[in-house]
């Protein structure tokens, strides 16, 4: 008898600790973020303040902390500690951090959560930072990027850099196959005859076609004339948006030059262009330090502005999805006064110019772009600040996190072989269409 | 007042005192139980009713979330699949562990050193399992389809994790072997309490291997066999590291593969519907709880307690 009372009472627990994981992971989570702020009460009048300093990418950390040391180097009773948080998770922790009131001091802010976080009053109002300053000022910045982080006419944060997406080609198996390096006379076609020739001369993928939003399709849909989702409005079911999609989607299932979704599953588009088994992929100008830190493919590699639509729907065919990140604050931060001031001394030309030389990502404050181009000299990274010219914001709403996912899913199913492009962007038109009536 | 009646009065005291202590050794462990399973799991209750805003605020809703649930194909394409990684991993998993308990229970050479090796994937991470194996299927250079081909002489390229029909298996592949080290040493602690003598009367008797093994090992190791059975249940209904580590979302398995616990934390914690993720989970419980109450039914038949 006794044993299976003790055997009921354990699987009680069991049971239970299932059904209490849905509330208990935010509660750790929380107490996470409740640990990074231990300081004194702020203020400029010398007393001893520790800022904590969220960041998702941890290429970027000795950036910041070449920024931070900057800092302290002028304001030695400030210090500030960096803390890196892989992307998924750092969102989990921020949310759950914001809802318990213990965001970090200075965090990045990213414009697929920047709404969310503005509208719901998290974020310090910073539009009069730079009031009286004369050597700053967010007209230094590039409107778009101020623009991605106003929120009902007020701006909620200090723009930190700038990224777009570029063509990453291989050298070496270029000129194994023989075949011209890109340049800017490329079109949609000519990327295709390309990478024919490269899979035919050397038996190596010529181009890698992977699902991706920001790196993928949404350059072919832009280049093609059309859009996804901008002011609150959906432009799937349009003749632009079907032919961006359906080339980006042809480049993998109708020619044998791009390994296929199922080798995606088994290693991603970077690690088949870094070990050397596809010739070019669409790239974004922040994996240039992770690729530079590798001895496989440093030196090999070279980037080119990416290849314009044939035949566009409407437009010149040009277009790179470019993305911007900005500082932030909380409301309710305890060093909010000292966080205001070390946010102010990021947004000038001398903290620009020291995230620029760090290599980390290109840095917002215009004319300082160069100091990125000049880490590595090597590479044709010109062609990635010259794009902006043309750059189109990452789409965004402040239901993103709803919609992303079925826009994901809708258009794998078009890879998947059970829905063609035509059926998919008539169901992203409506399901898409509806999330966003909520807004 | 007599001195029988004083030592009683004492002894009530000392009870008393005793009782106090105890419940202050306890508390660690019960408070955290209430703190980190017994709230939440109410709240958990309370949050499927609500649909959930951000930062912590939600708004009442009624039955919407079950209402949306119940009509929500990936819903029942995730139960779908968790019932069959159950179906793939615990009647396969548990024969394997007995299986190999009978051997390490026999007078085998080595046996110390396999029990241990047995055991080692137990304490290896979850996460870290997953990237191994991940490795070990990958299609072009994972060792599998490379001792395949060996095997055949020709070209293996079996798409384990990204091949629709494969990828669940694959899991559950890796699930049981993962877990079959701690099986192992309970059904091994199990077959060790049951008496010589019996064996030895058997002997006696006549009765050979087969009907030893059905007759008295299978009846004595019952009772650690249907908690085995219950514990690998509980865990293949809820799994969700390994699918999650080995099949992303943009892996072409990706939909005949996501279990109630992926779908549920991609809810929850992906597209912020926490009142919805809550649901997911009562659900889950639901199923758990009803897979357990018919093992507390059918043990009637079949499990030997001795008296």
């Amino acid at each position: 008898m006794k044993t299976r009372f003790l055997a009921l009472f354990l699987i009680l627990g069991l049971v239970l600790s299932l059904a209490a994981c849905g509330g208990s992971a935010s509660t750790t989570a929380a107490a996470g973020g409740q640990a990074a702020t231990t300081a004194a009460p702020a203020g400029d009048s010398g007393e001893k303040v520790k800022l904590t300093f969220g960041i998702w990418d941890s290429y970027q950390k000795p950036g910041m902390e070449a920024l931070a040391a900057a800092y302290t180097a002028k304001n030695p009773n400030v210090t500030i500690e960096v803390q890196v948080t892989g992307w998924d998770e750092y969102w989990t922790k921020l949310e759950a951090a914001a809802s318990g009131g213990e965001l970090p001091d200075i965090f990045w802010m990213h414009t697929n959560e920047f709404v969310k976080y503005a509208s719901n009053n998290m974020l310090v109002d910073v539009t009069n930072l730079y009031d009286g300053a004369t050597d700053a000022g967010y007209s230094n910045f590039p409107e778009g990027l101020v623009k991605n982080f106003t929120y009902d006419g007020k701006l909620y944060g200090v723009p930190k850099d700038w990224d777009t997406i570029g063509l990453a080609y291989n050298k070496e198996i270029f000129d194994q196959a023989g075949v011209k390096y890109p340049d800017d006379t490329w079109t949609w076609d000519t990327l295709v005859e390309a990478a024919k020739t490269i899979k035919e001369k050397t038996g190596i993928y010529g181009f890698a076609a992977p699902y991706d939003d920001q790196q993928g399709f949404l350059n072919t849909v832009y280049q093609a004339g059309g859009f996804t989702v901008a002011d609150g409005k959906t432009g799937y079911n349009t003749d632009a948006t079907k032919m961006g999609l359906a080339y980006y989607i042809s480049l993998q299932k109708d020619y044998d030059f791009s390994p296929t979704q199922e080798q995606f599953a088994d290693a991603d588009a970077g690690t088949l262009f870094q070990s050397g088994q596809v010739a070019m992929q669409f790239l974004g100008s922040w994996n240039i330090t992770p690729y530079m830190n590798n001895e496989d493919i440093k030196g090999k590699f070279d980037i080119a502005i990416l290849p314009k639509a044939t035949n566009p729907v409407s437009g010149e065919g040009r277009a790179s999805i470019y993305n911007g990140l900005a500082y932030a604050t909380s409301t309710k931060g305890k060093n909010q006064a000292a966080a205001l001031e070390f946010l102010k001394f990021l947004g000038t030309k001398e903290a620009n110019i020291i995230h620029g030389e760090s290599g980390a990502a290109i840095p917002a404050f215009n004319g300082t772009s160069e100091t990125w181009l000049t880490k590595f000299p090597e590479l044709n990274l010109k062609a990635y600040t010259d794009m902006m010219e043309y750059g189109i914001q990452f789409p965004g709403s402040k239901t993103k996190s709803k919609w992303g996912p079925i826009e994901k899913q809708t258009i794998m199913e078009v890879y998947n072989g059970t829905l063609t492009v035509d059926e998919a962007v008539a169901k992203l038109e409506t399901e898409v269409g509806a999330i966003l009536a909520t807004e | 007042m007599t001195s029988t009646h004083i030592a009683q009065v004492k002894r009530a005291r000392r009870l008393s005192h005793d009782a106090g202590w105890g419940y202050l050794m306890v508390a660690p462990t019960i408070l955290g139980l209430i703190i980190l399973n017994i709230y939440p799991f109410f709240h958990s209750f309370y949050m499927s009713f609500s649909e959930t805003m951000l930062f912590g605020n939600w708004e009442w809703v009624g039955l919407d979330n079950y209402r949306k649930m119940f009509s929500d194909p990936n819903m029942w394409r995730a139960t779908g699949n968790t019932l069959y990684f159950v179906l793939l991993t615990v009647p396969l998993g548990i024969f394997l562990a007995l299986a190999f308990a009978s051997m390490l229970n026999s007078q085998i050479k080595g046996r110390d050193a396999l029990r241990a090796i047995y055991f080692l994937p137990m304490i290896v991470a979850p996460a870290a399992i997953a990237m191994v194996w991940k490795w070990l299927y990958n299609t072009e250079y994972g060792l599998i389809n490379q001792f395949l081909s060996l095997l055949i002489g020709d070209d293996v390229k079996i798409n384990w994790i990204s091949n629709p029909k494969l990828a669940l298996p694959a899991a559950a592949i890796v699930a049981i072997w993962s877990s079959i080290g701690y099986d192992i040493i309970l059904l091994l602690a199990g077959l060790q309490a049951i008496p010589r003598s019996y064996y030895e009367a058997a002997d006696i008797d006549g009765a050979n291997f087969i009907s030893k093994f059905f007759h008295i090992t299978i009846p004595m190791v019952s009772p650690t066999m249907f908690f085995v059975l219950i514990m690998r249940l509980m865990a293949a209904l809820k799994q969700f590291d390994l699918v999650y580590m080995m099949i992303t979302d943009t892996n072409p398995a990706f939909q005949q593969s996501q279990t109630l616990m992926y779908l549920f934390y991609r809810e929850s914690f992906q597209v912020g519907n926490k009142g919805y993720a809550s649901a997911l989970v009562l659900w889950t419980f639901v199923i758990i709880l009803a897979f357990t109450a018919i093992q507390f039914v059918g043990q009637k038949k079949w499990v030997h307690y001795d008296q």
